[in-house]
């Protein structure tokens, strides 16, 4: 309707023809008309003809017959003309030089509905996000109110409560409403002359995140492959104070002795992201950052992981296919929980045949030279778990 | 018999055939591969009769690719009550024509009431007709092929007699033929009617020289040269109706020309290799007919019949398929390509009824049996008739419970959830596809106003996707190897293109590949059927291109099949009446003067079949054996092994525990619990290609195995190579069970917490479009890199994206590849190389590779082997020199989980190793790894990806190696200047939402890696999970 309701401003709101045509005369002396209202065009005549008078507005033309009343011709104009804000141009279809002119209607001052749109319905928190308020308070006959008409723009924040008020200018009205420094929701609405808009909202989203700290949570020190670590940040916020929203993702990155990146990440809840991460299997030493890509970063921490395994046995069977490695036992000597891998590489002639990995079952972990893979021969047999590298040499199958 | 009498023969054959098929009809024929598409082409009768454009299927075809008589009937008795109503009187009316027509064409050829009768009724339940409405639903085929031999007697009188009215008869008939089915009356003419007037002119040449032993070739060619004018005038005539009736489809087939590949069909296959395919194909439309094919051939040969001989000679040799190659040469490349040959089994089978009939008469009342008794005895007799009787009989069962026992579809699917869900919302404003539904997509197509991208006529196809790949449907790619899910994946990934936003999935084969191209699940339907979305695609334009017809064409197309049947009706109404209720005594027909004398079966004859028979009861005897041996699983390691995988293939897992060493006290329970925790591609999703089994040593009671296996998956091909035991326990042998992963978690019971979310969608209960506030804000993402590369002869964009915004986000990436004079070359989106859905301020690498429309270079270029990797990169005729990257990002609140940690790497020489842990709560199905490469400035140069085989479960780890990757790449262009966020501009997007980014934040996190070409690589984490709630 916008678009539609856009009328011309017209400095000459009257249009006075001067009477060339003897025949007819145009009697009507009003002008501007208020949407809605009856329009009746008067014209005086001497003759006994009666033409037709085209009008047309921006929302299209027509012919209206006249009702003759002696001397007098009066058009009434049908109300889907009559009713639309703006100028109608008329021209009376005489046979000789034709009269026109126009005239103006106008919205009715009472609102009917007030069309608003509010967008995006979510900013950040900053001052320098805005979203904006479109109002057009419309009458009956769907018109934009006419120009300079107040629009009162009242919006919510928290316990902070602001009116505003506008003024209709080319049929819309409008308003910018930028980001305060805090998160939360802005209510909007709009009233015009006694008439009230529905409720609007905007979300302030928090802006981006800054630096923060993390920490980091183990039931014990100790390599054993199996218990869990657990990172979590301190609370996330922008630079305004205000807790990043819920979901945030945070990535730990974590540097192990050997200088590789292995990574854990984290959602955050109430600004918090926590993330896990395995124990490793052998000793280490951790170096943990967690950081939000391009925005924030935490402070570094250290972790030690201690050995829990410092020898193992390997024994040898069925013509050396059977392969037994363990008892494998944790810090207090108790059998290692079931799962820590044990690699087997397997070397023929100094070059690497096979490699097998297997979890540990009750502390040992078990490995067949299948005689299709493996035919008779003479082997190196290397074993690594818990960081612990035994090698047996010159195994004859 | 008097003729006025009616023949209780005929009689209990109509009786039998509609007792039979009007029974199990109900029970098949929703279930054969045609019936359903002839169902989807009566609806669109029925709602728009004069319109041949559907819009439904493949964006747009014409109905004109079909004969519509068929299509137009169930449409009409739609009207009455329903499509399926009108379906099945429709085989009701098939089933009843096919009975008459072989009553009237084994009149004709055998000149004998008795024998028809006996051919009428062995046609009721013979296999072949059996198999072709029951198994194939091959409505129109059965229909043309009726009327045709309907045509056949009053052919015959025409050349015989001259009399107009025959010609008017039997050219109405013809009619009637080519509007239900094109080609019946094209080769009908070659197989049927040259033999027929072949025939005419022996009888016309033995009325002329007293007996058929005086017949020479010069009385034939003089009979020949007698008849000119009328085999001439019918052969012009019945072309010129073969052509007028349907000339829109004649048409619409010049100017739609089917250029397509060939698309692979049983009938062409090598039935002693494909024995399946030998036996839908030749044994079961066979069936008993092959114990007399001697018989059928003495008779056939025998001096009247001597064209007829020729012809089926012929159709018997050509139904062969694949198994000889005279076939293909008698066809031709092109013709070998495109027919079915399964249709000349059929007509060779109907041909050889009338003969078969005479052979059962004679065998149960006639000369052979006289015969039988005479050399031999009575019981013998009685026995050979019972066998005879039994073998036929079992036949039929067997074929009409084929689709009962290897159901060539998947069950059946309530249709009414999904036709619902399609009607909400304005869900019908998108197109759709089906997964895993086979022949019944047409069912469902038939009852929504929705549209599909696919189809299940696919001489219609029109999308080069589709008609460059032998493929029938989408929908089944599955089973088409490379060229199934290649079509699929192209699809998949640029789904924009043809306004595909929902997958309604019957087959949990294809989640995987749904996941990774980018798509999320909306939620299970009441049918089981889980529908999929993807966001950002927009909705169909209201107005949709089609091929204009001329008005004539639709006029001429939608009255004429009805009118030949309205014309034949009349032509043919007087006859019938005579004959159904015996007003007048009719003139007997000319051919009934040519009686065959049935007395004094040749003995010799006789032998001859006994003989064959021995040899054929060898063969099947042979055949089972073979069967038996071949699927005895405990005969030998290798049937051990084959069985065990293909057990596990069709997730059979208890047949697959019986296969385990029974001394390994290994319990079903623990079996089946060891193979329940194992998930993955490789156990879940893929199916076993080829198997190879290598037994490396094998004692008296021991062996052991090596199997190489090839599976298909959805997302690759994976190849994988198993080291098994087996052991011989009381003459059988078995499988030595694997060890399972013991890993032990630490914890039992523990809590998590995660964000989750819902999206309102429209918070009104209106059908109105969404009100403007319910409309989500797009998230805002960032393109925090982007350049275009050329690795080894294909160009890419990589880069990498964020979501800046502060919701979860569904990233589409859409990259155009343009040359220095700003031409348009290519357009793409990413496919696997991306994670799609991004948490807030999560960072993804990606990468967009520029895929052509596969092989439609050349047809001999296609692969034979399967790879769904397959990837064809667009042939580029200029050189890429700039790019356009557009990102769009919606919201989205599903499929977040990330949760997969890399939690070890090793570095060894071209090869990472890890292991992934999953912390989460979650099972993770398939695991992803997003590999990107930076070079010694930590610049970065390549996007690699690799699916990881096995789950994760909760707590557990999985291990890895990634082999990386060897080829240098080759920086094309690095400028942003053509990167948008939701259509705006990325650089300005970025400076006002993170204003004071901190570049590069994460190299210092970069692994370093030992390489030639590359420094530093970076691993992330994507996972999709089979079950996520």
């Amino acid at each position: 309707m916008v678009k539609l309701s856009l009328y011309i401003v017209s400095f000459f709101t009257v249009l006075f023809s001067f009477s060339l045509n003897n025949d007819f005369e145009f009697i009507t002396s009003k002008t501007e008309f208020t949407a809605g209202h009856p329009i009746v065009l008067q014209f005086s005549t001497k003759t006994n003809t009666t033409p037709l008078l085209y009008v047309s507005n921006s929302f299209g033309s027509t012919l209206i017959i006249a009702d003759k009343n002696n001397t007098v011709l009066s058009y009434k104009m049908p109300l889907d003309i009559a009713s639309r804000a703006g100028i109608i141009n008329w021209t009376l279809l005489t046979k000789t030089e034709q009269l026109q002119g126009k005239i103006k209607v106008l919205p009715k001052q009472s609102v009917e509905n007030i069309q608003t749109y509010l967008g995006p319905p979510s900013i950040a928190a900053g001052g320098t996000d805005y979203s904006m308020l479109v109002a057009i308070p419309t009458d009956v006959y769907d018109n934009p109110l006419a120009d300079n008409t107040k629009v009162a723009v009242t919006y919510q924040f928290r316990d902070q409560q602001t009116v505003d008020t506008i003024i209709v200018n080319n049929g819309i009205s409008h308003k910018t409403i930028y980001s305060p420094l805090k998160t939360g929701r802005i209510l909007s609405s709009s009233s015009c002359l006694g008439f009230n808009s529905k409720e609007y909202t905007i979300n302030v989203m928090p802006g981006p995140p800054v630096n923060f700290n993390i920490a980091y949570k183990r039931h014990h020190d100790y390599a054993d492959g199996n218990q869990i670590t657990t990172f979590s940040t301190s609370i996330v916020k922008d630079v305004y104070g205000n807790t990043v929203s819920d979901g945030t993702y945070v990535e730990f990155f974590i540097k192990t002795s050997k200088q590789n990146i292995i990574k854990t990440s984290g959602t955050t809840i109430n600004g918090i992201a926590v993330a896990k991460m395995k124990h490793p299997d052998h000793a280490n030493s951790w170096s943990v950052q967690a950081f939000i890509e391009g925005m924030a970063e935490s402070n570094r921490v250290e972790l030690e992981y201690k050995s829990v395994i410092s020898n193992f046995n390997i024994r040898l069977s069925n013509n050396n296919r059977e392969i037994a490695i363990g008892p494998l036992k944790s810090f207090m000597g108790q059998i290692i929980p079931d799962g820590l891998e044990v690699t087997f590489f397997v070397y023929s002639k100094a070059k690497l045949i096979a490699t097998q990995r297997k979890n540990s079952i009750e502390g040992y972990a078990r490995f067949k030279l299948n005689p299709d893979q493996f035919p008779k021969g003479n082997y190196t047999i290397i074993v690594k778990t818990a960081g612990i590298t035994k090698s047996l040499e010159h195994v004859v199958l | 018999m008097k003729p006025t009498t009616s023949n209780k023969y005929l009689i209990i054959a109509l009786l039998i055939g509609i007792a039979f098929h009007g029974t199990t009809m109900f029970f098949t024929l929703e279930s054969t591969y045609d019936a359903l598409i002839h169902l989807f082409f009566a609806e669109h009768y029925s709602n728009s009769w004069f319109e041949p454009w559907n819009y439904k299927w493949y964006t747009g075809f014409t109905v004109m690719s079909y004969p519509p008589l068929v299509h137009q009937s169930i449409a009409a008795l739609s009207f009455i009550g329903g499509l399926k109503f009108g379906l099945f009187i429709i085989t009701l009316i098939s089933v009843l024509l096919f009975i008459t027509g072989v009553y009237r064409f084994s009149l004709l050829i055998t000149a004998d009431r008795k024998v028809a009768g006996y051919a009428s009724i062995l046609a009721a339940i013979s296999s072949s007709f059996v198999e072709t409405l029951h198994v194939f639903g091959q409505l129109p085929s059965i229909i043309g092929i009726s009327v045709l031999m309907h045509a056949l007697p009053e052919i015959y009188l025409w050349l015989k007699t001259g009399r107009l009215r025959y010609l008017f008869t039997c050219l109405s008939l013809i009619a009637v033929t080519v509007t239900s089915h094109h080609v019946t009356p094209i080769f009908g003419m070659i197989f049927f009617i040259f033999p027929l007037i072949g025939l005419v002119l022996m009888d016309i040449s033995k009325e002329q020289q007293g007996s058929i032993k005086a017949v020479t070739f010069k009385v034939f060619l003089s009979s020949f040269f007698k008849i000119f004018k009328r085999i001439v005038s019918f052969g012009a005539l019945a072309l010129a109706i073969i052509i007028g009736c349907i000339l829109p489809y004649w048409i619409n087939s010049k100017n739609n020309p089917i250029t397509q590949v060939p698309i692979p069909h049983g009938s062409r296959d090598n039935f002693l290799e494909i024995t399946s395919s030998g036996l839908m194909f030749f044994l079961i439309p066979w069936g008993v007919l092959l114990i007399m094919l001697p018989y059928i051939f003495y008779r056939y040969y025998s001096k009247r019949y001597l064209f007829f001989g020729l012809s089926i000679t012929l159709l018997v040799v050509l139904g062969t398929g694949g198994t000889t190659p005279i076939p293909k040469l008698l066809l031709g490349d092109t013709a070998f390509n495109i027919l079915t040959l399964d249709r000349f089994t059929l007509w060779g089978s109907i041909m050889a009824l009338p003969i078969f009939g005479e052979f059962v008469y004679r065998l149960v009342e006639g000369d052979l049996k006289t015969l039988i008794q005479k050399k031999i005895n009575a019981v013998y007799h009685r026995i050979i008739v019972g066998i005879f009787v039994s073998l036929f009989i079992f036949t039929s069962i067997f074929t009409v419970s084929l689709g009962y026992f290897r159901p060539s579809q998947p069950q059946k699917i309530k249709m009414l959830p999904i036709v619902n869900f399609l009607n909400q919302d304005q869900h019908d404003q998108w197109r759709y596809m089906t997964l895993g539904f086979g022949d019944q997509m047409a069912w469902l197509s038939a009852q929504t106003n929705a549209m599909s991208v696919d189809g299940n006529y696919h001489s219609a196809r029109r999308l080069p996707e589709l008609t460059t790949r032998p493929i029938e449907r989408l929908e089944n790619s599955k089973f088409k190897g490379v060229e199934g899910i290649g079509s699929l994946q192209q699809f998949l990934t640029i789904p924009e293109k043809y306004n595909l936003k929902y997958i309604f999935s019957n087959d949990k084969f294809y989640d995987p590949i749904l996941y990774f191209c980018g798509w999320q699940r909306l939620r299970q339907l009441e049918n089981g059927i889980q529908v999929w979305e993807k966001l950002n695609v927009p909705p169909l334009s209201s107005i949709l291109p089609k091929d204009a017809i001329a008005k004539w064409q639709k006029i001429l197309w939608g009255f004429v099949p009805f009118l030949t049947v309205l014309i034949a009706f009349i032509l043919n109404i007087h006859l019938l009446v005579i004959r159904a209720l015996k007003t007048k005594r009719k003139q007997t027909p000319d051919y009934l003067n040519f009686k065959n004398n049935y007395a004094g079966f040749s003995s010799r004859l006789l032998k001859i079949t006994h003989i064959w028979s021995i040899i054929l009861a060898i063969i099947v005897g042979f055949g089972v054996y073979q069967f038996y041996i071949k699927n005895d699983s405990h005969h030998s390691p290798e049937n051990a092994i084959l069985s065990y995988y293909d057990a596990l293939d069709f997730k059979q897992f208890e047949k697959a525990h019986r296969l385990i060493n029974p001394k390994s006290n290994l319990s079903i329970a623990q079996y089946m619990l060891e193979v329940s925790v194992t998930d993955g591609l490789l156990s879940s999703y893929a199916k076993l290609d080829a198997i190879s089994t290598e037994i490396k040593a094998k004692t008296d009671t021991l062996a052991s195995a090596v199997i190489k296996t090839k599976w298909i998956t959805p997302l690759e091909k994976i190849d994988k190579t198993f080291y098994k035991t087996l052991v011989k326990v009381k003459g059988k042998w078995f499988i030595n069970p694997d060890t399972v992963n013991s890993d032990l978690p630490p914890d039992q019971f523990y809590p998590n917490s995660e964000t989750s979310y819902f999206n309102q969608g429209r918070r009104r209960i209106t059908t109105e479009q969404t009100h403007h506030e319910d409309v989500l804000k797009q998230p805002v993402l960032e393109i925090l890199s982007a350049k275009l590369v050329k690795h080894k002869q294909s160009y890419a964009l990589i880069g990498e994206v964020q979501n800046i915004d502060n919701v979860p986000c569904d990233v589409v990436l859409k990259g155009t590849l343009y040359n220095d004079n700003n031409k348009e070359l290519a357009t793409y989106n990413a496919k696997y190389h991306v994670k799609h859905k991004l948490m807030p301020k999560e960072v993804s690498s990606f990468r967009i590779d520029f895929e052509g429309i596969a092989w439609s270079k050349t047809q001999d270029s296609i692969p034979k082997t399967f790879n769904p990797d397959e990837f064809t990169p667009v042939a580029f005729e200029e050189q890429p020199t700039k790019f356009n990257l557009q990102v769009a990002g919606n919201v989205s609140g599903s499929d977040l989980y990330k949760k997969t940690v890399l939690s070890d790497v090793q570095l060894l020489k071209n090869t990472v190793s890890g292991k992934l842990f999953n912390s989460g709560i979650k099972e993770i199905t398939v695991p992803q790894l997003l590999v990107s490469y930076y070079d010694a400035s930590k610049t970065l140069l390549w996007v690699d990806h690799m699916f990881i085989k096995e789950g994760i479960r909760q707590q557990r780890e999985q291990y890895f190696e990634y082999p990386l990757h060897l080829n240098s790449t080759k920086v094309i262009n690095t400028s942003m200047e053509h990167c948008f966020v939701n259509g705006l501009p990325n650089a300005a997007i970025a400076n006002k939402v993170v204003s004071n980014r901190i570049k590069n934040h994460t190299h210092s996190q970069l692994q370093a890696i030992n390489h030639l070409i590359y420094r530093y690589i970076k691993i992330e984490t994507n996972a999709y999970l089979g079950s996520p709630n």
